[in-house]
Parts: C-alpha cells; structure tokens; sequence
C-alpha cells in the first residue's frame, strides 16, 4: 500500500474501460442511426450506395402516405385507451380491493406479455377472421348473416395488441398505486370524506402521473408496433408505419429512401414521446414515492370483489388461454375449423415442423441467438449499468441519454438503419448470425440496463465504497461485492434477453440471412405462404423450447441464488 | 480484550486538512475548513444535519471529491486542487466504519472482516489470525461463520467495526456509527469504542450530531455549522466555554442572557451585565473581549432554585415558577425571571409546585462570556 502523493491523480483502470464499453455501446446505437438518416437524405438512384444525391425529396414525398399515418394513429390511440382502462382497473382492483387470490392473480398478470403480440395475431386470426374465423364459423352455424366479428380492421388489431399491452400497462399502473402511502387515504378518510370522494379527490390525483406516464410509454410502444399489423392488416392490404416500411423494403425494387423517411418521422414523434415520458418520470412527480415498500391495506369492496375477481379472470382467459387453446386445437387438425371431426385430427403438422430442415436449423439458431444474447448481453449491460449509475465517471449521462435511442426507435426501423450500416462494413457479416447478434445485443440495451439498474439501485452505495476503504481496487470490488449482489438482477435480465431475442421479430426479419434463418420471421414466413395449421404448431414448438430452455436457466439461476452460509 | 495479542500495528498517522471546500453544483457544503489530527488522537466533527461534518469526512477518505483545498495524511498530499492530486479512497492507507454498517450480506461474518486482508494478499494463516484477534475484541467470535444477513443492528455494528481495523489502518473514520442503534445499546458500544479506540492507538475522525457520543469519546471536538467551523477544542472547553450561541445552544441546553456592559461594578477577574429588566449579573469574560452590549450563556444545569435567599451576593435574583416538566432523570422547569423566560434542569427531588415564588442563583464561574456578538438564536432552548 504505497501512498504516494504522485500515484493516480485520476484512475486510469475505469476510465479507459468504461470509454471502451461505453463507446463501443455508443456506435452500437449511433451508426445504424445514421445510416437510417443518410438514406432517407438519398434523392439519386435508390439502390446507390453511398447516395448519389442529397435531398428533402423522400419526407416531402411522405403526405402520400398520409393515410398509413393516420392508420397508425388510429390503431395506436384505440389499443392505448383499451390498454390503460384494462391496466388501471387491474392495477387498483390488485392492488387496492379485498378480491380473493389477488397475490396470484397479480403473479398471473404477468402471463399475457409472454404470449407474444405475434401470437396473439394468429391465434386472433383464426378466432375472428371474417370468413374463416372460428367464431364466425359458429355465428353462421347458429343462423347469423356474414361475420360477428372481423379481427382484421382496424380495431381488431387495436385489440390484439390492447390484450398484450394490458399487461405491461398493469405493471407500471400497479407498480405507482402500491408505492402509494396508503396513509394518504386513511388521512382523508379519517377526515370525514367517504371512499368515493377519497378516490376521486386523493388516489386520483396522487396516481396521475404515474397513469399519465404508462399512456405516453404504451402509446409509443403501439406507434412502432409491428407484429400484429403484419398478420393481420397485409392480406387486407391495411398498412401501418412499420408494415409499410417492411413493404417498402422487400417489394421489387425497394425503395429504401421512402421506407427510410418513414422511419426517420415515426422515430422523430417516438423520440418526442419517450423525452415526455422520462420526463414525467425524472421529475419526481411521484409524490407518492418514498422509498418505503407499503403493502397497502386492501379496501372492502363488498360483492364487487366478485365482480372485479371475475374481470380479471375474464382477462386472463381471453389474453393467455384463448390464444394457446385456439392455436393448440388448429394445430392438431389437417384443416382448421371450428366443429371437431374425428379424422380430422393429426399430430402430422407437428411431425412436418420438427422434419423441415428449415425449421429445425432455425429453431436451433434462435436458441443459440438467445444463450449468446444474454451472456453477452448480462456482461455489456450490467458494465453499462454501473458506469451510468455507480461510477460517477464524466460521460456517464451522455450514455444514459444514448440508451433512451433504441427505446425510441421501432425495432424494425432499427433494423433498417443496420441493414444499410453493416452492407457497407468492411467485415462481411450480412447474412450471418452475427449481425442479429449484434442487433439484439443494441435493440435489448434499454430492456437489460432497466432490469440490471433497476436492482442496482436498490444496492446502497456504502457497500461498494466499504470495499474501497478497505483498500480494493475497482475491479476487485466490480468482482466481489458489486457483482454477487446484483446476481438476481443479472439472472433476471438474461432470462429477459433470452426470451426477448428468441422472439424478436421486427429487427430479425430484415435482417435474417437466407442462409441463417431464425425462428420467428420463419414463422411469419410459414403463416404467410404455407399452411395456418403448420404455423400453429411452429409458434408453439417455438413457446415450447422457450418453456423448456427457461427451466433449465431457471434450475441453474436457483442453484447460483442460493445465499451463502446455509 | 487484551491488546497483548494484536499484531504489529500500522504507526498511526497524522491528518492537515487546509481551506477544504466542497461544492456540488451550486450548494456548497464545505466552505473553507482547516484543521489537524494529531497521530493517534481521537477528533469528532460535531454539528447538526446539513453542516458539512459527513461531506469533510468523505472527503478526507477521498470519497468526495473537493473543489479546493488540500489534504494531507501522514505528511504526503492525497488531495490537492492546485496540482490536481486526487488519490483514490483505496489507496489512502484509511479505513471507515459507515452510518449503514455497508456489511455484505452475501459473505460470512468471517469473510467480511478478512476482506481488507485478502485484497491485501496475506497469507490465509495470518487472516485467519488476525480475525479471529478482531472478531474476539468486538466479541463476535463465535459468530464468525454466520451468514452476515442474519445479524442484528448491533452484531453489525461490532461486525462492521472489526472490518474497519483489522488490516491495522493508519486512521479510522466513523460516519455516525451508532446513530442506528437504540439508546441503550447505543450507550454500551459508546463505551465499548472508547475503549477499543485508546488499546488500538489508532488515529480517528468521528463525526456525530449526538453531543454525549462526541464528549464521550473525543480528546478534541469540532463543532460545525453551515459548512465552517464554530469553535475547535477538548470536550470540557466546548462545554464549559463555548464560544458563540450556536455551541452554547447546540452542546447542551443553555440560556443566552443579554445585557449591558457595567465596567464600573467589574471586580475579582468579574465582569458584570446589566439586563433589560435591570439585573446585573457577574460572569467569567476568559480573556475575551467584551463588546458594550454582550451575552453570557448559563447552562441550565447550572442554575438554581432556592427557598430562602443564599448566602452569596451576588447572581441571586427572586423568581418565579412558571411550569415544570418532569421527565425522569431531571425535571426541567421554566421561570419568569427579569421579564423573560429561563430554563432550569435540575436533578428530581422535592418538585417545586408551579406560580411558587422563590430564589435563583448561579455561580459566577458558570456564566460565560460569548465572544462574538452572533445572530440571536432562532428559537427557544429545548423544552
């Protein structure tokens, strides 16, 4: 222990790593982003690279498109408003009312996000297709005219997507009512005013931030939304934003320029968006946050807790089991419909799906994808985490700040801007795995560093500054304090990464190599040029190695969570 | 806990801390503060939240970094704005206890304590030795294999403070070490530290905003506020003669008296102010100078009440019992005295019945002259 006045003025050690980390994560985020710029300025020969001619010509061409924008308005506001009303009422119903089982049901509440907006889409198309649909199947069975229902306008899609939002609108709507004081209530309760006046003139308004700040979030989320639009708007030729750009790009001969523009203005509102939101939830609007973790006395709601324990079942039986139980049934069957026959059914789909070479490499790349996204992903982020967070080191705020970009940018607009990045980079990794690699690792910076931050935070400075006095230097310390601790948020964000990059669509279907298929845009391709019935089985092959590969994480993760001295 | 077995320690080392000013963005929390550590002695940072007692100390870890000044441990610099040595916390020799003990609770009691050791490279024979030395002088030794998430606040305490010396540090630093604890184990560990502090002759800066921990343990105390510091010097002088209102009000109750001077009825190393109401009293000035108009502070425990009139002549003034307040130890009582409010804590006895009209006094000696005329003190003293 030499203390010597000359010695590190300023530590070289983390500087010099975090400018490495943090500026390869800066080009991560940064050069695709140009690239989606730089081409939609291209006013020469669409194909040329690097443009030949630099113009404003592809955004004044856009109020051609006018009407995709205002479809994508449209789908967006319906499945935002359906969202947020299903997310509040859910949110107070679990974390307010007496309704039986609410500790489950909260836990059940999370299931929705994992059956995926895609599908969500198939299944809801073979339910509420006009002329196949299931249900219209049994409308005309039972002497109805035409079809009950029509999944494929545009209120259809609003609600396959409002039924996935839900359920990240009840986590963040949740998540503010439970940080409430629930002595904030009693106050006004105490004082006279009945439970009525107290929600509306207490809970209300104390919740509105939070509330204001989970609409702005989905409906950005819902502005770059891609999956459900895909399945079910292209047969009917309905484009939104995103699906228009995919349009744009794999017709004869893409036009990159305009599906660029496009990008460029939905990024351009996004980013306002996600400025707006961070901005309700920077400002500490949160009166009602004070660090303390209430469990907040649940109200008596009398017979209406029936009420409310059956809306969320309800719920739950229409986000997560319709959806699974509809694709399960077309999948055993060699002609999906509605009234079962007996010779109709067959586990040859199955059998097809797990023969198909294609099927099978893709499904393998997919899990490799996964397992490389989140160790290497873990390592990045949780780095990225600390230097944004803990390390006070100058720079950290602009990375931050950088983080908030792939949070802003629709995955598939994302993808765009790589699909012309890497075309031009030196090293030939078009086509290959690696480049989704790469993608996933810069589309998933905002979910991981979240998670990992998230627990991070929790994590009270003086334990890594302890190590310090003790005398460790930054990368001991990172080694055996910082990280042990953050273990959980670690684990927790790969298994995100994991489950997110394996069914990641918007930034894989641009980029995929026909040579390194991954199993999603596989999917969407089978859905699109072979049998609905095939598709059933892949997506849920595709759920269940998913399932199967959790387990196994989850099994190591429990042995690794064991604490120490027991 | 015998020192007998402790390992060869480190020399304690000294401290100089010049013109330390820290800010961050447009608060500034230490303005401009100087003093020195004696090697091997113990120095508290006394003051109330928000005075820059905690920021100081960080900074003097390297925790925090200053915007000016210089710090130097043992002679070398470890921080200085002008030549823009900053040494980091790790490699500064200290050692800290913190307010939230920091133990990590994903290791063992044993590994908590050893890791000073470890990041030192001993040998295991010597870390397994030397904790077993600290963790038998904080009495945890049969703790030792504990999973250190299962301590009590107390536990951890001992816990975090082995930690803290068992890689022999040249200074201790203690950030509100016991301000976690309840009172009454918070009053056995004052002990037990005090104790800990003189068998291992270790250099120490505590920092405090409990008055009794800080005269407890200190050989000298530091009274901050505001970021500056008030007055510098052992427990019984911040006591005994504090110098501005603050410390008279902030370290222990006390009443501010104010008055005109009277040069003419000074005598017997005496000086005498006459109040508003026309009562002259007799103080001690210390060598200090005396402006027209000054304030004597009188602790309250100094004051007495009596019956029949004392014999002395001088400082005896009637009285009258205004309310009284027991509150177990003393009963604290306030009186209508020369058309003001005093406060008077004496020990439980006979309770004096409140309107009783009586005697007060106080010995000269116990009236001490402030030496600067300071802002009148907001509020009243403590009930």
């Amino acid at each position: 222990m030499a203390r010597s006045a000359r010695d590190g003025s300023w530590r070289p050690g983390p500087v010099l790593v975090s400018l490495v980390v943090g500026g390869a994560a800066a080009v991560l985020v940064l050069y695709p982003i140009f690239y989606l710029i730089q081409a939609s300025l291209s006013v020469g020969d669409p194909q040329a690279r690097p443009p030949e001619a630099y113009g404003l010509d592809n955004y004044a061409g856009l109020p051609r498109y006018a009407h995709i924008f205002w479809n994508t308005v449209l789908v967006a506001v319906i499945a935002t408003v359906f969202a947020i009303v299903l997310g509040f009422a859910m949110g107070w119903t679990l974390s307010r009312a007496n309704v039986p089982g609410r500790e489950a049901l909260e836990q059940l509440m999370a299931l929705p996000y994992y059956v995926t907006p895609l599908m969500g889409a198939l299944a809801w198309s073979l339910i509420g297709s006009p002329s196949g649909g299931f249900l219209n199947h049994v409308w005309r069975a039972l002497g109805g005219e035409g079809h009950l229902i029509d999944i494929t306008t545009p209120y259809g899609i609003a609600w396959v997507m409002a039924l996935f939002e839900g359920s990240v609108a009840f986590v963040m709507i949740g998540a503010v009512m439970k940080s409430m004081d629930p002595a904030l209530e009693e106050a006004s309760q105490v004082l006279g005013a009945g439970r009525f006046r107290t929600m509306l003139n207490i809970t209300l308004p104390l919740v509105l931030p939070g509330v204001l700040g989970a609409t702005i979030f989905v409906f950005a989320e819902m502005l770059g939304s891609f999956s459900a639009a895909l399945v079910l708007g292209l047969p009917n030729r309905f484009y939104v934003v995103t699906t228009a750009m995919y349009q744009l790009v794999s017709q004869y001969p893409p036009r990159f320029p305009q599906a660029a523009a496009m990008g460029v203005s939905l990024f351009a509102v996004m980013f306002a968006m996600v400025y707006v939101y961070r901005r309700i939830i920077s400002r500490g609007s949160y009166v009602t946050i004070t660090g303390k973790a209430f469990r907040p006395r649940a109200m008596d709601v009398g017979r209406l807790r029936w009420i409310l324990f059956a809306v969320c079942l309800v719920y739950l039986a229409i986000a997560v089991l319709l959806p699974v139980f509809t694709l399960l049934y077309a999948s055993v069957q060699r002609l999906a419909t509605v009234f079962p026959h007996l010779d109709n059914f067959t586990l040859a789909n199955y059998v097809t799906a797990l023969s198909l070479d294609a099927v099978r490499s893709a499904l393998w790349n997919s899990l490799l994808l996964g397992c490389a996204t989140s160790i290497l992903g873990v390592l990045l982020m949780g780095f990225l985490s600390w230097l944004i967070y803990r390390s006070r080191l100058p720079g950290a705020g602009v990375i931050e700040y950088l983080l908030m970009f792939p949070q802003a940018v629709p995955r598939l607009v994302f993808a765009f801007g790589m699909l012309w990045a890497w075309l031009v980079f030196p090293i030939p990794i078009y086509g290959t795995l690696w480049l989704l690699l790469i993608a996933y690792l810069t589309v998933f910076l905002p979910l991981g560093v979240r998670t990992i931050s998230g627990v991070m935070l929790q994590i009270d400075r003086t334990l890594e500054e302890s190590a310090q006095m003790c005398g460790a230097g930054w990368g001991y310390r990172l080694r055996t304090v910082t990280m042990p601790l953050l273990r959980p948020g670690l684990i927790a964000a790969a298994l995100l990464l994991f489950i997110a990059s394996v069914r990641e669509l918007g930034a894989s279907i641009l980029l995929m190599g026909p040579k390194a298929k991954v199993i999603t845009p596989a999917i969407v391709e089978s859905w699109f040029s072979t049998s609905t019935e095939l598709t059933a089985a892949m997506a849920l092959l595709q759920t269940l190695a998913v399932a199967v590969a959790l387990a196994l994480l989850f099994a190591v993760a429990r042995r690794a969570l064991r604490p120490v001295g027991e | 806990m015998t020192g007998s077995l402790a390992p060869e320690t480190r020399r304690a080392a000294s401290i100089d801390v010049k013109d330390l000013v820290v800010r961050y963005g447009t608060v500034t929390a230490v303005r401009g503060v100087s003093f020195s550590v004696a090697a091997g002695e113990h120095l508290t940072l006394l003051g109330p939240s928000g005075c820059g007692k905690t920021t100081t100390l960080r900074a003097i870890a390297g925790l925090e970094k200053p915007t000016a000044g210089e710090i130097r441990i043992d002679g070398a610099v470890v921080y200085e704005s002008r030549s823009r040595v900053q040494v980091p916390p790790e490699r500064r020799g200290l050692s800290m206890v913190f307010q939230s003990y920091a133990i990590w609770p994903h290791m063992t009691v044993f590994d908590n304590v050893a890791y000073g050791l470890r990041v030192r490279r001993e040998p295991e024979s010597t870390i397994s030795e030397r904790v077993g030395w600290a963790l038998g002088l904080v009495q945890m030794g049969e703790l030792a294999g504990r999973s250190a998430s299962k301590l009590s606040g107390g536990q951890q305490q001992r816990v975090a403070l082995a930690r803290a010396f068992v890689f022999s540090p040249s200074v201790l630093l203690f950030d509100e070490p016991l301000s976690n604890l309840d009172a009454k184990l918070r009053a056995e560990m004052r002990i037990e530290l005090k104790e800990l502090q003189r068998q291992l002759g270790i250099t120490s800066v505590y920092v405090t905003h409990d008055l009794e921990e800080a005269l407890a343990i200190s050989d000298r105390i530091i009274v901050m506020r505001n970021g500056v510091i008030e007055q510098i010097g052992t427990p019984g002088e911040i006591y005994d003669l504090p110098r501005s209102a603050f410390v008279a009000d902030f370290v222990g109750s006390a009443n501010l008296i104010r008055g005109r001077r009277r040069p003419e009825l000074d005598g017997d190393g005496l000086i005498v102010l006459e109040t508003p109401g026309g009562a002259l009293i007799h103080g001690v000035a210390h060598g200090r100078r005396a402006d027209p108009e000054a304030v004597f502070s009188v602790r309250t425990v100094h004051l007495q009440l009596s019956s029949k009139r004392p014999a002395s002549a001088r400082n005896v003034w009637p009285a009258r019992v205004r309310s009284r307040v027991f509150q177990g130890d003393f009963t604290q009582y306030h009186l209508d005295w020369d058309g003001r409010r005093l406060v008077l804590r004496c020990v439980t006895s006979e309770p004096v019945a409140e309107g009783t009209e009586l005697f007060l006094s106080v010995d000269p000696r116990h009236c001490v002259l402030l030496e600067e005329e300071s802002p009148p003190v907001v509020g009243s003293p403590p009930p």
